[in-house]
């Protein structure tokens, strides 16, 4: 069951929301407990089972690590748990370990969703409270609502324990909250059924052609829907998952602010995926970098983290190159960022740089990857095509509403019109803006029922 | 103001989401949906294994989706505004101005194992085998498609399949017949199958082959019986933007006539049955009309006194061809396998025919499981 499915919506979200609100205040963290409980079973027993798995080993871990803080008997919980997390994500991720699900009684076929997330935030708990910087959660309950809390299970994002207990521990709650939180829901909802699906659409037509037969024109369009689209299911699922939260008085920060046609690509790493990120410069990009002070070395290990980054997305050799193309463009950028001409077509060569990336992100392997880059740059003789028009015809306008959407242009509209009419108008109107697009997601949800992770599996 | 918009925008929302879910609680749950031509969804049982694995919720998911307020008006929106949102695809169906299309061409599975399958049939039988492979509305109108699905997808298929099949099966091409023919109507608009007239030209040179000289055109009188068909693309995509389909039905003047026409299922049950049912236009799948909704086997006895039988084996395509057999056989066995759970041979010995006519679309034969019944 995702967010993007008429089961949800119309089922689990108002029965949550309902039982949430009848819970006196004292016990709603173990309605929400029992309520995340709830959705974690609706995906499978075996997931639920899986998600109490990681509960116990690092609740365990941490409370052991807690009694024994300072002394060397303190390794080996933390070294038992992080095998155990580091274990569980390398048999779900990869394919090598399919043979072994009978052994563990793992229904085949099955992939547990979010399941990257969730090992990256117990990895990063453990390793907090082995260092002390944290101290260890007391209540089992709390910290298995920080495992399966519902509204982040599936896209994040990766929240530190200690952000995470705060959000819970302030929560405000109730109508005004609910109102927040729909909108935003909503606006994740409609990213992922509106646009992110159709562009999927474009993408899947621009690769039912073999590389060697594309021209650049549809290459290019393939790419750009490719990674429109997976900006669009991405930020959705996690604008969907934040807004959620808001119903239930908690307010998570956004995974994803604006990256696309940023001027450079610095901003558009800063501004991608940003919890996820932070986790990788927290626990890879810093403690490493402090055994030297070479520029060098600081580089290469800035480079590692983001192929590990990018490792983390896909589990193979591709994301790796997705990664160290975007952290190299990066240092290079550093060096000519003051020269002026960046500043006029940064845009564009931001786009170009993140699109040639994105390519490996969409491949299944580098060999695939380099004839689909071979294809862009016009290497098959073909500059335009037939097909290229016709996907261009059918595909512009939806390419640049995406376009339009997906940068900060209209926010930014909103915020320096100030007090005027205009702002008041579009305020006044909100409440009739989120429930047309609600209508509009539910009428495209209507023949199938549900919009499910297609581009990307975390 | 920000606050009581928001208050708002939440009292709104909740308002709607809750009518919704009402709704699709306690509304009245249909079993068939006519506009899809199709069993809904039953409410899935609970079973260990079911909520273990999360299928389930999954088929609760889709329970809900069959079962939501209001679904066939949403849907009949939804193709709509797909067919505006990106390029002309609703549900795997291309709309085109004229006609809906299937998209599903290029992800058909090989037939090289039917091809096996028929081949054996046809090892161990003494008479004729005669083999027509039709393609669907896709396959003639190609050219209607995005360009990146005009490969010439279905005519490979059909000479693979052909190349596939022993030498001595007597092979007839479809494929090229309807091919040209195509700026007639052949094809319905919203169906993947052959309208009558296609069926027509296609026999012309079937029945040469099984050894007749074909009926000419103005020998039939031919009647409109129905003119607004919608047929399996539109179940399958909503999309109601292009012209109802006519139904014709072709009748050979003269004295030649059906003498009895009756169907068998697996048990031995006997039911009457009509070259033409008209009962069926008041269905929700008007293609029925031709020999009924479909069955295992189906017997046409004719006046026609010259003591030849034919064995049929078909898929739906065939049940709109019959119509045409009749004048030059005394009796005729339809034999559909997709109906047959068991073996054919349960049903028919094929031994007592001295021909064999195979006819089928390129979509059955894509599913070998339908063939393996053969033998």
């Amino acid at each position: 069951m995702v967010y993007s499915s008429l089961l949800f919506i119309y089922g689990f979200l108002p029965f949550s929301l309902l039982f949430y609100y009848i819970t006196p205040n004292r016990q709603r963290e173990k309605m929400l407990l029992l309520l995340s409980m709830l959705f974690c079973g609706a995906m499978g027993l075996c997931y639920l089972g899986l998600m109490l798995a990681y509960t116990v080993v690092n609740y365990t871990a941490c409370r052991m690590i807690g009694k024994n803080r300072g002394k060397p008997a303190a390794a080996v919980p933390f070294a038992a748990a992080m095998i155990f997390d580091l274990a569980a994500i390398l048999v779900f991720r990869t394919k090598y370990f399919i043979g072994s699900y009978s052994i563990i009684g793992w229904p085949e076929g099955i992939f547990p969703i979010g399941i990257s997330f969730v090992t990256l935030a117990m990895l990063g708990t453990l390793i907090d409270v082995y260092n002390g910087r944290i101290s260890e959660e007391k209540s089992i309950f709390r910290f298995a609502l920080y495992v399966m809390f519902f509204p982040k299970l599936i896209m994040g994002p990766v929240l530190r324990y200690r952000s995470f207990s705060k959000a819970l521990g302030s929560r405000r709650d109730g109508l005004n909250e609910i109102g927040i939180g729909i909108s935003i829901f909503v606006k994740g909802l409609s990213k992922k059924v509106i646009v992110a699906d159709n562009l999927y659409m474009l993408y899947k037509a621009v690769r039912s052609v073999d590389p060697a037969d594309m021209s650049a024109m549809t290459a290019w369009l393939g790419i750009a829907a490719f990674l429109l689209s997976l900006y669009f299911t991405m930020s959705g699922f996690s604008d969907m998952g934040v807004g959620l939260s808001h119903c239930f008085g908690m307010r998570l920060p956004q995974c994803f602010s604006y990256p696309l046609f940023r001027t450079k690509i610095r901003y558009f790493a800063a501004r991608w995926h940003m919890q996820a990120m932070h986790w990788f410069r927290h626990y890879i990009t810093k403690p490493l970098s402090s055994f030297s002070r070479s520029r060098i070395f600081r580089r290469c290990i800035y480079i590692l983290s983001w192929g590990a980054f990018g490792f983390w997305y896909s589990f193979d050799m591709n994301g790796i190159v997705w990664g160290i193309i975007l952290a190299a463009a990066i240092i290079v950028e550093n060096r000519f960022s003051k020269h002026r001409l960046l500043a006029v077509t940064g845009v564009i060569y931001t786009f170009i740089i993140t699109a040639f990336a994105a390519v490996f992100l969409a491949c299944d392997s580098i060999s695939d990857s380099l004839r689909y880059i071979f294809a862009m740059l016009g290497g098959n003789k073909m500059f335009a095509d037939s097909l290229g028009f016709y996907l261009f015809r059918y595909y512009v306008v939806i390419l640049l509403v995406a376009m339009y959407a997906s940068t900060d242009l209209f926010r930014n509209m909103l915020i320096r019109s100030g007090k005027t009419r205009f702002r008041t108008v579009i305020a006044a109107s909100a409440p009739l803006i989120v429930l047309t697009f609600a209508v509009l997601c539910t009428i495209l949800l209507s023949y199938s029922g549900s919009s499910g992770m297609i581009i990307m599996k975390l | 103001m920000n606050e009581r918009v928001n208050k708002f925008t939440a009292v709104i929302m909740l308002g709607f989401i809750c009518i919704f879910s009402a709704a699709m609680l306690l509304g009245g749950k249909e079993s068939f949906s006519v506009d899809e031509n199709r069993e809904l969804t039953e409410m899935p049982e609970v079973s260990a294994s079911s909520l273990i694995n999360g299928s389930f919720t999954e088929q609760l998911s889709r329970y809900a989706a069959d079962h939501f307020p209001a679904r066939e008006k949403l849907i009949a929106i939804d193709s709509r505004i797909q067919a505006e949102l990106s390029e002309k695809i609703v549900n795997g169906v291309f709309v085109s101005g004229e006609r809906l299309l299937d998209t599903g061409a290029a992800d058909r599975p090989d037939t090289e194992k039917s091809a096996e399958a028929i081949n054996s049939f046809n090892d161990s039988y003494n008479g004729a085998v005669y083999f027509v492979c039709v393609p669907t509305s896709a396959g003639v109108y190609s050219e209607t498609l995005p360009p990146y699905m005009q490969k010439n997808t279905e005519s490979r298929q059909i000479s693979s399949l052909y190349s596939n099949l022993s030498a001595d099966i007597r092979k007839i091409d479809a494929y090229n017949i309807l091919k040209m023919l195509n700026d007639s109507y052949i094809f319905y608009r919203s169906d993947s199958k052959w309208t009558s007239y296609g069926a027509y030209c296609v026999y012309r040179t079937v029945i040469q082959k099984l050894g007749f000289s074909p009926t000419a055109y103005d020998k039939y009188t031919i009647d409109h019986v129905e003119n607004d068909f919608r047929g399996d693309l539109y179940h399958r995509s909503g999309y109601a933007g292009v012209k109802a389909d006519i139904m014709d039905i072709y009748r050979c003047k003269g004295d030649t006539n059906v003498i009895s026409c009756t169907g068998r299922d697996e048990r031995g049950n006997i039911y009457k049955r009509h070259l033409f049912d008209k009962a069926e236009l008041d269905s929700s799948y008007k293609y029925n009309m031709y020999l009924g909704k479909p069955l295992p086997l189906v017997k046409v006895k004719t006046n026609v006194n010259n003591q030849r039988k034919l064995l049929v084996i078909t898929d739906s395509f065939g049940s709109c061809f019959v119509q045409f057999l009749t004048q030059h056989y005394s009796e005729i066995t339809v034999v559909m396998p997709s109906e047959i759970k068991g073996s054919v041979r349960n049903m028919v010995d094929p031994g007592k025919f001295d021909q064999t006519l195979f006819l089928f679309g390129i979509d059955s034969m894509s599913d070998s499981s339908i063939f393996e019944k053969l033998n």
